[in-house]
């Protein structure tokens, strides 16, 4: 049953990617829906599984770990491959009404929306440092792929902007893995967590992990590293921004927590982990600030996402020699705070598709009188914001809660500062959106309505996001499953 | 402000070789745990070929393979997917040197044959699908520039399955190693050696494809706006 399940889980996407090549965008859009139906029957079906029987190790080819590749099929990796087949699935099924079937290059959004996924799924189950590194790539070139898609002059220009920031940060990467390889002769993260542990502070380990660290930092977008999301995140069309604010950033991040995790008690230092916290709440503080102040809607929900990512970096320093209880519960925040985040921030990307659609113009005051025409668009908007924002009962309350008991347990309280601060600073921007809409000044009047489909999908994310709160035990239940050590 | 960027930029590569410098003297003298190429000796054996390199590649580590071959595809998609159809075959571009064409005469077929001695050769000494594919994809540059006509390069079906030739048969071999046997691109016992050429040769055509869509692919454009809302 497990290994149907594992083959299931990790052929259909490449082999969607591969038929998708061949048919054009709407047969390819029908293909999506078996192709979606079937990878999210089998991730459910695995969540269950593991659910049941707790974690292990796969092995590829049969190859047990220094010498083949294993995939970790834990909890934590499970939520997160359902997490990607839930989002996925929503974005998968807006961009097959969303985009104009006609344009010559669509034929080519499918094949790339199944690669990227193939690649998240390849990173939530990485257990191999350089595997984890052809994820990233597979993730970040048909990312790209995705937002120069149609080759625009503005939209390839941000591109190539993020094509270079992906690759300084991926060879960043590679390096530290290169170091990381020479110092302990192996590439499997257990085998180097386990030979780290008899061996404190070795110079070149901590630089390899510094290294590794700051190339995933600019993969994830991190202050003062993210100039390259705002452009890439605001022109892709609506649902390719939602994967990418949703999912793509949350990649690299994950593979810079699991590092952390693995090494930073041993390798890692006091400072690496109070500046990776004090970066991410200058994010979370200059994101908003900026959402506060762009005058067209898709960038203000794409700073925000650099405000939001910001939170995520709080892990660091709240799991640096903490107690392992601390250490848990800031490991619990950070889980809910990546699903709520993923959930709302896609719903808010797809509202916004919307609401660009509805109205024909980017720009935030021309949302003047759209309350009226399209509220159902608007409310998604705004219960994502509500989970933005971290008002109960919102995942990103749940998460924030957590986060909050983390820095009081671990008397680090100036954390707590920023937590606060970043949930003002997210309503302001988003009642800012509101207030525009509320607007009834203007003359204009000539509104277009987007097909109902369109309307439900965010709505349908808004409210998991919402729901996330309530949901959040068993959740995280599963992530503290007995892990069956056999590699 | 201009001026001072060029000797910060240059600081800044030297802070960073100097850490590299440092990082590496001190793994050179503290190396923990065993080494990786005593394991790969010890299962050779069962690997199917006698290179090792090979072996890693195609059998030990063929996941990342796999995988590669997938990012080699979507480099693809993304190129062409910016390419216009005139660019992909322009007959301005074209050279009609009789010279040339005699010389095309004697190295196209050299150089496939090299090309498929480099596959064959893989199994027990340095070489394999990607220096094949890349020998292949040079030929194919050669003849375009030497004008010979090309059609399978336009952006049709052909191309298509081209491209992802390689990367569907590796991945056919994946998906039913994993139903027949073990794990996900386990070879049965004794089919390693002829699956690894089937995946190698397959891999050679897709990757020359690959290399040669994206040097004919030349990226245009004056696009009109595909920007959501446009510039109102």
């Amino acid at each position: 049953m497990m290994a149907w399940l594992m083959a299931g889980l990790l052929f259909t996407p490449l082999a969607w990617a591969v038929m998708s090549l061949m048919a054009g965008f709407r047969a390819g859009w029908r293909l999506a829906w078996l192709g979606m139906a079937v990878q999210g029957l089998v991730s459910v079906l695995l969540w269950l599984a593991i659910a049941d029987q707790g974690g292990f190790y796969y092995a590829l080819g049969d190859w047990p770990a220094p010498l083949g590749i294993e995939l970790r099929v834990d909890g934590l990796a499970v939520t997160f491959i359902l997490l990607t087949a839930t989002v996925a699935t929503a974005c998968g099924l807006h961009a097959g009404v969303y985009l104009d079937p006609d344009k010559p290059w669509q034929r080519y959004f499918w094949p790339l929306f199944w690669f990227l996924w193939a690649g998240l799924n390849a990173v939530w189950l990485g257990a191999d440092l350089f595997n984890l590194y052809v994820g990233l790539e597979l993730i970040s070139l048909s990312a790209v792929g995705l937002v120069a898609l149609g080759g625009a002059g503005d939209a390839l220009r941000a591109s190539l902007r993020y094509l270079l920031a992906a690759l300084v940060g991926s060879l960043f990467y590679l390096l530290g893995v290169a170091l990381i390889y020479g110092q302990f002769g192996t590439l499997s993260l257990g085998g180097v967590a386990q030979l780290a542990e008899d061996h404190t502070a070795l110079a070149g380990a901590g630089i390899a992990l510094a290294l590794m660290l700051a190339g995933l930092a600019l993969k994830t977008a991190l202050f003062p590293l993210h100039g390259w999301l705002p452009p890439a995140h605001g022109i892709a069309p609506s649902p390719v921004s939602a994967l990418l604010s949703a999912l793509v950033l949350k990649a690299s991040f994950y593979i810079a927590a699991r590092l952390w995790l693995a090494l930073g008690e041993t390798q890692g230092s006091y400072g690496v982990a109070q500046l990776a916290g004090a970066l991410g709440a200058a994010a979370v503080l200059w994101g908003s600030w900026m959402a506060c102040l762009q005058p067209r809607l898709k960038q203000v929900v794409a700073y925000s996402t650099v405000a939001q990512v910001g939170y995520l970096f709080l892990l660091f320093p709240l799991t640096w020699q903490v107690s392992d209880q601390i250490s848990q519960q800031a490991q619990e925040g950070m889980t809910l705070q990546v699903i709520s985040h993923a959930l709302a921030k896609a719903a808010m990307f797809l509202a916004a598709g919307n609401l660009v659609l509805s109205t024909g113009s980017s720009k935030v005051e021309d949302l003047a009188g759209v309350g009226r025409f399209l509220p159902f668009s608007l409310f998604s908007f705004g219960l994502a914001g509500v989970s933005l924002m971290s008002l109960p009962p919102s995942g990103g309350f749940a998460a924030k809660w957590l986060l909050l008991q983390a820095t009081i347990g671990s008397g680090q309280w100036w954390w707590a500062l920023v937590l606060i601060a970043g949930g003002l600073l997210s309503a302001a921007y988003v009642f800012r959106i509101y207030r525009a809409s509320f607007q009834e000044a203007s003359g204009q009047d000539d509104f277009h309505h987007p097909p109902r489909r369109l309307e439900a999908i965010p709505m349908a994310l808004a409210l998991l996001s919402l729901g996330l709160g309530l949901a959040g035990e068993p959740v995280l239940a599963i992530m503290g499953l007995p892990f069956e050590e056999d590699g | 402000m201009r001026r001072w960027a060029t000797p910060s930029l240059l600081a800044v590569c030297f802070a960073l070789v100097c850490v590299l410098g440092l990082g590496l003297w001190s793994i050179a003298f503290d190396p923990v745990g065993k080494s990786l190429p005593e394991r790969v000796r010890d299962a050779m054996g069962s690997s199917g070929v006698d290179h090792p390199v090979t072996a890693v590649l195609l059998n030990f580590r063929s996941y990342d393979t796999l995988l590669e071959i997938g990012v080699l595809v979507i480099a693809a998609i993304a190129g062409i997917s910016m390419a216009r159809l005139p660019s992909l075959e322009d007959p301005a571009f074209r050279t009609h040197d009789a010279l040339l064409g005699a010389l095309q005469r004697w190295f196209v077929p050299l150089m496939w044959l090299v090309a498929g001695y480099l596959v064959w050769a893989g199994a027990k000494q340095p070489g394999g699908a990607f220096q094949a594919g890349a020998v292949l994809a040079a030929t194919g540059v050669l003849m375009r520039l030497g004008g010979m006509p090309m059609d399978f390069l336009q952006p049709g079906r052909l191309l298509r399955v081209g491209l992802v030739l390689g990367f569907a048969v590796f991945l056919l071999v994946a998906f039913v190693t994993a139903l027949v046997g073990d794990a996900f691109l386990a070879y049965p016992e004794g089919m390693a050696k002829s699956l690894i050429l089937l995946i190698e040769v397959s891999l050679t055509l897709s990757i020359a494809m690959v290399l040669l869509s994206l040097f004919v692919a030349a990226p245009v454009t004056d696009a009109t706006g595909n920007q959501e809302g446009g510039h109102r």
